[in-house]
């Protein structure tokens, strides 16, 4: 890189950044669209249907259908398939590879006795795995293996005993993330995974999927950013969270980031949260509505069952965000958090010292093998009514005088029937969820919106004839 | 540790309450856009609404949220009743008959007239 590129900055030089590698060097790609390559590969195959994990109550909190997209799309790269036991060991122990790359969460296909016993398999056995009474992926089984369920939940967060820099109390049931591990079968059938029969998203699904692989070319050559700083969502948009965007992105190098990239996690969801459709529809009309233009925002989901575990989701979304082309990501206070379990900074923590008993004695973008997106570790917004503005908390000093954004205020306005005023949301993102209520007749998920997501997914899948072997 | 209900005034509700003594403790919020009442709910009292609703959660500023709809109603009802911001007991003593409607919610809440 030529000098006269670079900058002087802290008595080294930086160079104008560009998009960083994806994790582990080199994007996963695991999907194959031909019809006759996909039927030869799935002929002879052991066929297995794939099941939602579930709560006692059967309440599904995850389907491993979504961990199989994510990562033959390679959201999840380096990662090709179900970990083997001595990925897990180390995902568990250091939240690393076998191979040496950081990787937070267990990735697993788990079976129950009973299906391990009707299937009869073995290493070295193909498998055909189904979702909706159609082939979907195959795996080569890699091995077979046996876990403790609750022991691998409880190590996956952390306690206070062994992470005492973040965690603050014992997980338990109430933590959604700690119960889509509890509740895993307790065999695991390791080994990659390859999608032979791409699944078609719905409607509004997608106009929003774009995987890592054409992220990268639409942020390259359509956008043509430089760099772009990556957005977590779950939520519709307020003005708080188009604040922390803006600003946020005022990071780069020698200018602001050219793009931002909001990236929604779409998996099971709970009672009360917003309907998916509304989400992505809302942070749509932000910028189709032109509070942040559409030459410099973008939105697009992932499929994933959040397991809200803070600081552990944060290196998740880094590597996500980084494998879709982005320099930067943003994190805010109690970032991907439930409860009081972790420290609200937790994720902070993580992104500017390191937390050792996770395996990290450095931030995760300065240690080996580690990631390369670069953290915007953000305070907070709130509303000023001295300022007169939507304010950071890091310059307003009229404290006492804050007015805070609350989702959950916010959805209770809604709930009423009271449009939010502009200055706290956007009237053309409150249409967006009036749209999704109209269909729904409900503004949140309800009981049956969960049914209808928990019986038809966000996809569909062709009927497929495997050939006899 | 006392905790928060607050009630959005919307023009219909500001007009029952109008002329009381209650409008001087309307509060005006994010630059004049919206008016609201606080009540104030003693911990003990706060813990028994969470109970009876399985969604209902402190927020970040100690206002109970999520929090059915005919919950909200029923405050604002009782604040009307009584001209008196010190309700909440009025509205516990109906906390089955609130139950039972906040039920209906789970199915149906009518969407907003626009567009
Ligand atoms: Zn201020």
């Amino acid at each position: 890189m030529s000098v006269l590129r670079m900058i002087l900055k802290g008595g080294e030089l930086m160079p104008k950044l560009n998009i960083p590698p994806p994790h582990g060097g080199e994007l996963v790609n695991r999907v194959i669209e031909k019809r006759d390559y996909a039927e030869s590969m799935a002929a002879g195959a052991i066929e297995f249907d794939l099941k939602p994990t579930t709560l006692p109550d059967g309440t599904p909190i995850r389907h491993v259908y979504r961990e199989i997209m994510s990562v033959c799309y390679g959201f999840f790269s380096p990662v090709e398939g179900s970990m083997t036991s001595a990925d897990l060991e180390g995902v568990l122990k250091e939240r690393r590879l076998e191979n040496g790359w950081v990787f937070p969460y267990p990735i697993l296909l788990d079976v129950s006795d009973e299906d391990l016993k009707a299937l009869d398999v073995k290493e070295g056995d193909r498998l055909l795995l189904k979702l909706k009474g159609q082939p979907f992926a195959v795996m080569d089984v890699e091995e077979i293996y046996k876990i403790n369920p609750e022991e691998v939940a409880t190590r996956t967060f952390g306690t206070p005993e062994d992470n005492p820099e973040v965690v603050r109390e014992p997980f338990n049931e109430k933590h959604p993330g700690y119960m889509i591990y509890k509740m895993m079968n307790s065999n695991v059938i390791a080994g990659k995974w390859t999608i032979i029969n791409p699944p078609k998203f719905r409607e509004p699904y997608d106009r929003f999927w774009l995987p890592p692989a054409e992220c990268r070319t639409v942020i390259k050559y359509v956008k043509k950013w430089r760099t772009c700083i990556a957005h977590q969502t779950r939520n519709v948009p307020h003005t708080g969270h188009e604040a922390l965007m803006k600003n946020a992105a005022y990071t780069g190098d020698i200018e602001p980031c050219h793009g931002i990239l909001v990236n929604a996690i779409i998996g099971a969801k709970r009672r009360g949260d917003y309907p998916n459709e509304a989400i992505l529809e809302g942070h749509e009309a932000v910028n189709k509505y032109g509070y942040i233009k559409p030459s410099r925002h973008m939105v697009t989901f992932t499929l994933w069952d959040m397991r809200y575990g803070n600081p552990i989701e944060s290196l998740l979304h880094g590597i996500i965000r980084q494998n879709m082309g982005c320099t930067h990501h943003m994190f805010g206070r109690d970032h991907a958090a439930v409860g009081e379990y972790y420290d609200k900074y937790a994720t902070q923590i993580l992104w500017s010292k390191g937390i050792p008993s996770f395996g990290f004695e450095a931030p995760p973008n300065e240690v080996e093998k580690g990631l390369k997106i670069i953290p915007q570790n953000m305070a907070e917004f709130w509303y000023c009514p001295v300022c007169g503005e939507i304010a950071y908390s890091e310059n307003c000093g009229h404290v006492d005088k804050k007015q805070k954004f609350s989702g959950s205020f916010l959805r209770g306005m809604v709930a009423e029937g009271v449009m939010p005023p502009k200055v706290v949301m956007r009237p053309e993102v409150y249409k967006a969820i009036v749209k999704w209520w109209k269909v729904f007749n409900y503004p949140f998920v309800n009981k049956k919106y969960l049914e209808n997501l928990n019986a038809n997914l966000e996809v569909n899948l062709e009927p497929m004839e495997i050939p006899k072997a | 540790m006392v905790h928060y209900i607050g009630v959005i005034l919307d023009e219909s509700r500001y007009e029952q309450i109008k002329g009381t003594p209650i409008e001087e403790k309307v509060q005006s919020i994010f630059g004049g856009a919206l008016k609201m009442l606080v009540v104030e709910v003693p911990e003990d009292k706060s813990e028994q609404i969470l109970k009876a609703f399985d969604r209902a959660r402190i927020d970040s500023r100690g206002f109970i949220e999520d929090v059915p709809v005919a919950f909200r109603r029923a405050v604002f009802e009782e604040i009307v009743k009584n001209k008196s911001l010190d309700i909440i007991d009025k509205v516990l003593e109906r906390l089955p008959e609130i139950q039972e409607l906040a039920k209906k919610e789970d199915e149906y809440i009518p969407p907003p007239e626009i567009e």
